[in-house]
């Protein structure tokens, strides 16, 4: 169980201009040896600039492949992404791409420079910036991830700890800047420290303004760091935009094999609404003192 | 993401059913034989059979054609090499170092013909028999070489764990240069240098991973008591029937009609 605490603290990174997100009737599928598999039918959600998104679905329902189309790593065959109500060929639109931050699934097998500080400045140092903006950049972004530059930056990747490996990767995607972070499945094989020490960094990236799109299956997470949900299911969306958390909510979450937010059931069981449930542990106690 | 790799086309024909040892002895005893005979006639005997082969196995021409396709070029290259540098004598055209005559064409065609059906003869092999069931065919046509101490088990294992981690390692490649791609990386553009170069991001991932997964396959299949050595029964024993001595009588008489013709 975990649940996390709001950082009112700036913590040294200036106010991000987040950028909005939507997908229209977006559809893709994988093209396998005899059928092709559909993985996103008819995906339509809009995130405005600065809100977060839970991704949240069963395993194989599209999460991972939503995210590759929307960094455009993928294509969608049917529909368009838009970023800052810019679609695709737009003027422009490479450009924000490269605004858009995507963090894999184990996204420290990525690392392979011999120092973190090499490691990080691989992003920033192919966006055309100065090498004194590269270094600026990249110590910036060990900061934010807690791996100090002093005692981190000269560290060999591979002689980190788990932990330390997925924050430096995640250093290495958040040095280019994304005004759009995707994170897939951030908190998997983590022990509970490092997930909420992982955690607390994503509340400091949402409360600069950065956009935030988290797949998981931690709803507990999900529920902590996210304005909204997008459900998805077998490649379709169940549940999309505020978090639904009456009964056909639950039910929804349950028919991806996912329970409610802690915090909401709590808050059922005491029999209160469940709609008001708290987000933290801290508005919780408040709310129960 | 394209991930077979082997040609093997699943399905259920006369040909799949054969035993795989069956069909590695009568593909190698036709190729002998191929390279054994040097007249068209012979060839066009091994090219009907490999032919008949190749139709009762069902595999659709448009599969066929794409394990097929890459090979093209290596006769195209033999069939050049032959047409250029054939003898100067009787030659109907010369430049430079080059001559082609009569001869040389006729040989050239041989050669690229007895290659296209190699090939062709391999194929039905390839396409219709799982890599798996390939290696421990041969594990057991190489057991005689055990007195000689070969670890035929152990090299047919090697094979087999390599097959296996294939598709694997193709997905992880797939997946580091996607992750690199979206830091900026650029794989596509650049001089020979620049590219090798940018690979650098994907090698390093993909061999630090495979090593990882090699000790800890190592460690599993110790745990679960593997040991070398050591004589193991198979899960899918190798059921050799009917239609293997059919198969290899057929395959008889092809070379015995190829070889006399």
């Amino acid at each position: 169980m975990s649940a996390v605490e709001p950082e009112t603290r700036a913590h040294g990174s200036a106010p991000v201009h987040g950028m909005s997100l939507a997908c229209r009737d977006v559809g893709f599928s994988y093209q396998e040896a005899q059928t092709p598999i559909a993985a996103l039918r008819e995906v339509s959600f809009e995130l405005a600039a600065g809100r977060s998104l839970a991704l949240l679905g069963a395993s194989g329902s599209g999460k991972s492949t939503l995210l590759q189309v929307v960094r455009g790593l993928d294509l969608p065959e049917t529909g368009e992404v838009l970023l800052d109500g810019a679609v695709a060929g737009a003027a422009g639109y490479d450009g924000l791409q490269k605004q858009v931050g995507l963090v894999f699934q184990t996204p420290e097998l990525q690392l392979f420079a011999s120092s973190a500080r090499e490691d990080v400045a691989f992003g920033p140092s192919r966006l055309g910036w100065s090498e004194d903006e590269v270094a600026a950049a990249v110590d910036e972004a060990l900061d934010l991830v807690d791996l100090p530059p002093d005692r981190f930056g000269e560290r060999h990747p591979y002689a980190l700890s788990g932990g330390e490996q997925r924050r430096l990767a995640l250093a290495g995607v958040l040095a280019m800047r994304p005004r759009l972070l995707l994170l897939d499945e951030p908190f998997v094989s983590l022990d509970p420290a490092t997930r909420r020490e992982l955690a607390r960094i994503l509340a400091r990236l949402r409360a600069a303004g950065v956009t935030l799109v988290l797949a998981t299956h931690d709803v507990d997470l999900a529920w902590a760091l996210c304005d909204e949900l997008l459900l998805l299911d077998h490649g379709r969306v169940a549940a999309g935009g505020a978090w639904d958390l009456g009964d056909a909510g639950r039910d929804l979450l349950a028919a991806s094999r996912l329970r409610e937010p802690f915090l909401v059931e709590l808050w059922r069981r005491l029999g209160r609404d469940p709609r008001e449930a708290p987000r933290t542990y801290a508005e919780a106690a408040e709310a129960l003192a | 993401m394209r991930t077979t790799i082997a040609q093997y086309y699943p399905g259920d024909s006369p040909i799949h059913r054969l035993d795989a040892r069956a069909k590695f002895v009568a593909v190698t005893a036709l190729a002998v034989a191929l390279f054994v005979r040097d007249s068209f006639a012979g060839l066009a005997v091994f090219a009907v059979a490999g032919a008949v082969a190749y139709v009762l196995s069902g595999v659709p021409a448009a599969w066929f054609w794409r394990a097929f396709r890459p090979l093209l070029w290596l006769v195209g290259l033999t069939f050049l090499a032959q047409i250029l540098f054939a003898p100067a004598e009787d030659a109907f055209a010369s430049w430079w170092i080059f001559h082609v005559s009569w001869q040389g064409l006729s040989f050239a065609a041989f050669l690229s013909l007895r290659l296209l059906v190699l090939v062709l003869i391999g194929s039905v092999l390839t396409l219709t028999t799982q890599p798996l069931a390939l290696t421990d065919g041969l594990a057991w046509l190489g057991r005689p070489l055990r007195r000689l101490r070969v670890p035929t088990d152990e090299l047919a294992l090697m094979v087999t764990i390599a097959l296996r981690f294939i598709p694997t390692l193709l997905v992880e490649v797939d997946q580091i240069m996607r992750a690199q791609r979206a830091r900026g990386a650029d794989f596509g553009s650049g001089g020979p240098v620049k590219r090798a170069r940018a690979l650098v991001p994907v090698l390093t991932p993909l061999f630090v991973l495979s090593f990882r997964r090699a000790d800890e396959l190592a460690l599993a299949m110790e745990a679960r008591c593997y040991r070398p050595g050591i004589v193991r029964t198979r899960l899918h024993p190798l059921k050799a029937g009917v239609a293997d001595a059919v198969l290899l009588s057929v395959t008889a008489a092809v070379i015995a009609a190829g070889l006399l013709i």
